[in-house]
């Protein structure tokens, strides 16, 4: 699979998609610095668009996942997910111990239906 | 907490020993947790055909691990670029309050804007919940340099890891390479989970998730846009009126 015709236009791509959408948030907080109100009402709208773009970018993993997760069930990789926050939660909210509470549940359920081994 | 307001500044603004220092700091647990992510990213770029060069100036300049998945998964399902930089400027937004709140920790005596942007570029979750543990403990006319070399290590590790998980998921067992490819959603999921504290955050990630599938074959690739945007802001305002209804 090819996605970019040579190397210098992905990293252009890279570059224009990916670093200066991005990093005009880090700039902008250096220059307004402490004039901002991180309670506006703005401010607030803006949090949550963060957080359920990136519950979205999760759930796209899960539902379309690429490559090898692909052989695996759908109720797997979001069992092996919902396992992960159990175990983080439980397990004094270390993300270590909820991370591979996930990779155990996932492993596990591999083997036992035989895929991707 | 306090730094001693004694010694006057007049040493450089840039001090490779504290510079250093920071480096090392970055070679501790949330760095291992790091590494670990972006050896699933490394994986992903792998998956999806997407180059490793690109893929590594990603991890150096974008330095923000959603944003790269929206962007990698983003063009490797073909998705119009506009709406993909739309889509990452958004995920960014929660940049901001990091850098805001970090910053006077950043600071040395003197203002000095390039080294404060070239610190504020590292900022994400990691060095985020890192510089608050560690800047605290550096005297104030070295935490600039102790920030950028902080910044720099993890960075330096996460580059290295993007390049292990990239070249390794060719080569490993199927198991573990579906357990590298698990370790991007599971880390956001976690990331989530753990920022979560009002019921905004909680509807968002509800209804971000569930708009997801609905919106998953929206045309020009906006998905992202409508699940983010549209979750988010029914998010916000079912939790002012909630607000509304008790007050």
């Amino acid at each position: 699979m090819t996605l970019f015709p040579d190397e210098m236009t992905a990293i252009l791509v890279v570059i224009v998609v990916g670093f200066l959408p991005n990093e005009i948030w880090r700039v902008l907080g250096v220059v307004l610095g402490r004039g901002l109100d991180e309670n506006s009402a703005w401010m607030q709208w803006v949090r949550a668009v963060a957080t359920a773009l990136l519950a979205a970018v999760v759930a796209r993993l899960l539902l379309t996942p690429s490559g090898t997760l692909v052989a695996l069930p759908f109720l797997l990789r979001a069992g092996a997910v919902a396992a992960g926050v159990a175990g983080f939660l439980l397990i004094r909210r270390s993300v270590l111990a909820g991370v591979l509470t996930a990779e155990a549940v996932l492993v596990a359920g591999a083997w036992w239906l035989g895929v991707g081994g | 907490m306090q730094p001693s307001e004694t010694d006057a500044d007049t040493g450089p603004a840039f001090r490779t020993g504290y510079f250093l220092r920071g480096v090392a700091g970055a070679f501790s647990v949330p760095g291992c947790v790091l590494m670990a992510t972006f050896l699933g990213f490394g994986g992903l770029l792998h998956d999806v055909g997407f180059p490793i060069g690109a893929g590594l100036v990603s991890t150096l300049l974008v330095w923000a691990l959603p944003a790269q998945v929206i962007m990698v998964g983003g063009i490797a399902s073909g998705a119009a670029l506009p709406a993909l930089a739309v889509a990452v400027c958004l995920s960014g937004v929660r940049l901001m309050p990091m850098v805001v709140a970090l910053m006077p920790l950043m600071r040395g005596r003197r203002p000095h804007m390039w080294l404060e942007l070239i610190a504020a570029h590292f900022v994400a979750v990691t060095m985020w919940v890192e510089g608050f543990r560690l800047l605290p403990k550096v005297p104030v006319e070295g935490r600039p340099s102790y920030a950028i070399g902080l910044g720099a290590g993890l960075t330096a590790a996460s580059m290295v890891a993007t390049a292990a998980g990239f070249y390794l998921t060719g080569s490993l067992p199927g198991p573990l390479a579906v357990a590298l490819l698990l370790l991007t959603p599971i880390s956001f999921t976690i990331l989530l989970v753990r920022n979560a504290r009002e019921r905004v955050d909680w509807l968002a990630i509800g209804l971000g998730s569930a708009l997801a599938p609905l919106v998953a074959n929206t045309p020009g690739g906006l998905d992202l846009f409508w699940s983010g945007v549209g979750g988010g802001t029914l998010a916000f305002f079912i939790a002012r009126l909630w607000k509304a209804e008790r007050t």
